[in-house]
Order: C-alpha cells, then structure tokens, then sequence
C-alpha cells in the first residue's frame, strides 16, 4: 500500500486566497502575513493570491520615481498614490482590469532556480493570452511577456529564504493611459498593450481569472484549493474599500466589492 | 541552469545552508555567494550592499541581490561588524556571475564568535545537500 502511494507522487496543492479589488498596501501586508507564518513554520502550504488593485503606482527595490513623467500634485488629482515594493524590476502600473498573481512559493521544495521561476510565471501568461487568441511571446532583451514589441505583462519578484512572493500582473483590461505618465520598467517608448486592445473585444474578469487558475495549474504541475483569505487579512471594517475615491481608470465599475 | 557537477566549489571556504560562502582570513571573514547561487538566479544586474560598521547577527539578511526581475536576500553566514564592502559590485555586479569566489567577493566581517563557523560546511557536505536539492 505505502509503495503504491509513494509511486503516485500526488501533485503538491496551493491553497488559492481570491479577492476582488485590493489597495496595493492591503495586499502587501497580506503577502507579509503569509510569509511570515511560512517562515516560523505555521503555514505548510504554498499559497496563491489573485486579485485586482485600484489604481496605483508602484516602485521597485531599487526605486524607479525618476521614471515617473507627471507631477505628485497631478497624481493626487488623479487619486493615485506611488508605492515602494521590495521586488525586483522598475516602476510600474497597476489598475483595475489588471489580473494579479502572487504565487508564495517555496522554490526550494519545487526545485525551482529563480531563473526558472520567473520563466514560468511568463509561460502562465502566454498561455493566458492564447487562450484568448493572441499570440504573446518572451524577449530576450527584457523580461515578461510581449505581443510583438508591446509588452502585455510584467513579473517582479522577492525571494525570502527561498519563499517567492509579490508576482506577475496581466494587463486584461485595464485602461493603460495611466503607463504614459511613466516609463514602465524604467525603459523609455515601451508601449504597453492589453489583452481586450488585443482582442478588440471587451475581456470578462471572470474568466481571466479562471484561465489563469487552470494555467498555474498546469505550468506548475499543482493542484489549487480554494483557501479563505479572511483568515489572513487585517481585521478592519473597511478592509477593501478605496482609499483613492477620486480614482475614475476603472473599465468594469461593476465588478469592484462594493 | 548548470549540473552540479561543472559548477566549482574550491576547498578552502566555508559555504552556509543559504548558498554564501565565507573564508577566514587572518581573522576576518570574506563572504560571497556560491557558484551554484549565482547559477539559480541568473543574469545579477544589482547588489545592494551593507555600510562598513554595521552589524548583523548570523542568518541576519546583509543585503540582495537583483537578477531577472527577481530581489533575493543575502544572508550572514556567521555574525559580525562589517569592515569592508565590495564597492565594484556597484558598476559591475555581473562579476558575481563570473567570478563569485574572488572578484565577485561582497563583504568582509571581523566576526562575533568565530565559532560560529564550526556550523558551517565544507565542499564535500555542501556538494552532499546540493545533490539532494537538484
């Protein structure tokens, strides 16, 4: 019996926290939760989080606010705030209608070189773009995913004690105005495009996020469980209310908690 | 990614459970990242580095490193006061991928409690734990 089990290794599962729209501090300080619990060894299993941000800048380790092309008080009177993060890569976006993946995995126990990982999270977009149709591909000059010479995702990440976290952010339909007050990345004339400015069609959220999950899937070889991300959030009344109520980039005001 | 085997670990260092290596030096301690680190995160576009004077404890993070999109920690092998930094590293972090036991050294420590080196491994237990992680 116990050989039978041993030769049918079972696939390693990912408990899933799903959330609708998150300020990015809120998420930040969820991902900092979960990775703490891993690190004293409370938490066994690799997690992943999907969600969608209100609009807002963020920088990475090493900054990236040179790269920002408009003035602070222009970005208040748009309602959006900019954000350091501790991942790797420059400044960027991100929105509604942009499709958030922070895996927290140990890449130790997936065997995973860094290099690997970040090939992976790439390869889970250009198999999300092609289920929709659009051919994306990897550059060798930067990294995440293209559609010709415009870039449709991004991947940033931190590697804690060989625990991945922060991720990949899928541009679905997020209105991408808000990338030409920057230069995303840090590299000037990168064009940014979506998957509905792709498609021409408008792209449910719904199903991107279920595309994605069955892509994890199958990128990584795992199986996800539905997790409760309550049990990891700050307990507050308002926990994802928007703190930038001037913010107006939203394509699917509907889809936001309300 | 390279097999183990055509990766180089020299004899005369000390490599800790995170991939940094140290070797003791008159009493003073280099400390740089492995062979087999560098190989995992690829392409090192930045080191981010400690000041001279500061003090971490070991397994305490000194700093990180940035390659593909990705920032990882760097931690302390053994504890101590930092008393130089690699500042080429700075202009020229891709040494640490092209030679990560000489040139692409990161910081030297007078250490704490240099016994503390006694947890560490030599080539052939570091090699031993690299097989059962590939």
């Amino acid at each position: 019996m116990s050989t039978l089990v041993s030769a049918l290794p079972r696939r390693p599962s990912w408990t899933v926290l799903e959330l609708p729209r998150v300020a990015y501090p809120e998420a930040l300080a969820l991902q900092h939760r979960l990775l703490a619990r891993r690190l004293e060894g409370t938490l066994s299993d690799d997690a992943l989080v999907i969600l969608e941000h209100f609009p807002v800048f963020t920088l990475g380790r090493r900054g990236g606010s040179e790269h920002l092309k408009v003035s602070q008080e222009f970005l208040e009177a748009h309602g959006i705030a900019v954000i350091p993060a501790e991942r790797g890569g420059n400044i960027t976006y991100h929105g509604p209608g942009q499709l958030i993946l922070y895996p927290l995995v140990d890449l130790q126990r997936h065997r995973l070189a860094v290099t690997d990982y970040v090939a992976r999270l790439e390869e889970v977009m250009i198999r999300l773009a092609a289920r929709w149709g659009v051919h994306a591909e990897r550059r060798p000059e930067n990294r995440g995913v293209w559609v010709g010479v415009k870039k449709l995702g991004s991947v940033g990440i931190a590697v804690r004690k060989h625990i991945a976290f922060h991720g990949l952010a899928f541009n679905a339909a997020v209105d991408l105005t808000p990338f030409s007050w920057i230069d995303p990345c840090g590299l000037s004339g990168v064009q940014m495009t979506s998957l509905s400015r792709e498609t021409g069609k408008p792209v449910s959220m719904a199903r991107i996020r279920a595309d994605a999950k069955q892509c994890i899937e199958t990128v990584f070889g795992v199986a996800l469980n539905a997790g409760n991300p309550d049990a990891f959030l700050e307990p507050k009344p308002h926990a994802s209310s928007n703190p930038y109520p001037k913010a107006s980039l939203d394509p699917d005001p509907a889809s936001a908690r309300a | 990614m390279k097999p183990i085997e055509d990766l180089t670990f020299p004899e005369d260092l000390l490599y800790a459970q995170d991939h940094e290596w140290i070797r003791m030096e008159n009493g003073s301690a280099v400390i740089g990242i492995s062979d087999y680190a560098q190989d995992q995160l690829g392409d090192i576009v930045y080191v981010e580095l400690p000041s001279v004077g500061q003090t971490f404890a070991k397994g305490e993070a000194f700093g990180t490193v940035e390659s593909v999109k990705a920032v990882s920690e760097l931690y302390m092998p053994i504890g101590g006061e930092v008393s130089a930094v690699n500042e080429s590293l700075g202009d020229s972090p891709e040494k640490v991928n092209q030679d990560p036991y000489q040139d692409g050294w990161m910081i030297q420590i007078t250490p704490q409690d240099p016994s503390e080196k006694d947890a560490l491994m030599a080539k052939d237990a570091y090699l031993e734990m690299l097989k059962g992680l590939s």
